[in-house]
């Protein structure tokens, strides 16, 4: 699916299956950012979570079909990289004016000065992936990182 | 029916490209005929030929930042549909609205 290796954009660490549902968004932005830290991916949680809300400012990032699709851009994400959390039941998502149930969530760290197509690549892909039913019942069914990843290398657009 | 799209979005990566694949998907299923071109933080991807704009049935325009090279639709205005790459992805079916 592209030229870099997805494991390397979708981070294990911050790969979580049968999450407990949030209480909140701002809950889940936390838990997610200290993943990404503690995989080195952000350098400074704060910062990261601060671009998460300044796009939550933009436009809404809740997608329908349960999906959450938050992504923060700054300085401080050292590697691009995407998180994704699966929650046992869905939770209430407010995002710009908008509200829905979301049970998928994918984060994005992008970092301020792009660089490495390739990476933004990956991320555009699985961004176009979301938009399918029968992808997310893949996700729905998967035990494991290692079978997310399957998921989305033998998905064919 | 040939549909053609433009999608955009603030990042530029997530809604971008959702969008393009909830608009040819939807065509899909209709057994039109769609072209998107992305502009996204990659740039300008599948960019349109001036004959993809002249022959569509339907311009869409899904976009939260303005189109580059817009003037390459100048002559079609009345073909454009203009909505967000939000509204699309929670609802493709209102390209045909």
């Amino acid at each position: 699916m592209a030229m870099v290796d997805l494991s390397k954009v979708l981070v294990k660490q911050a790969v979580v299956l049968d999450q407990e549902p949030f209480e909140s968004k701002e809950e889940m932005f936390d838990f997610m950012a200290s993943k990404f830290v503690e995989a080195g991916i952000v350098s400074d949680k704060q910062k990261y979570i601060e671009s998460l809300e300044y796009r939550e400012t933009l436009g809404p990032t809740y997608m329908g079909n349960y999906i959450g699709l938050p992504h923060g851009k700054c300085d401080e994400v050292l590697t691009p990289g995407i998180g994704f959390c699966r929650c046992k039941e869905p939770f209430t998502y407010k995002s710009c004016g908008e509200e829905g149930e979301v049970k998928y969530v994918f984060i994005l760290a992008i970092a301020g000065t792009q660089t490495g197509d390739e990476y933004m690549r990956v991320l555009a892909t699985l961004a176009g992936l979301l938009a399918h039913e029968d992808f997310l019942e893949l996700l729905d069914k998967a035990n494991s990182y290692e079978e997310i990843l399957l998921a989305i290398k033998n998905y064919n657009i | 029916m040939k549909v053609v799209a433009v999608t955009s979005c603030a990042t530029g990566i997530a809604h971008t490209y959702m969008a393009a694949e909830a608009i040819k998907k939807i065509c899909k299923e209709r057994g039109y005929e769609c072209k998107v071109e992305m502009q996204g933080a990659l740039g300008i991807e599948n960019q349109l030929k001036e004959s993809d704009i002249k022959n569509a049935d339907l311009i869409v325009f899904a976009n939260d930042v303005g189109v580059s090279k817009s003037e390459r639709f100048n002559a079609y205005k009345s073909k454009i549909k203009q909505t967000k790459p939000h509204a699309v992805i929670k609802d493709p079916s209102i390209i045909f609205e």
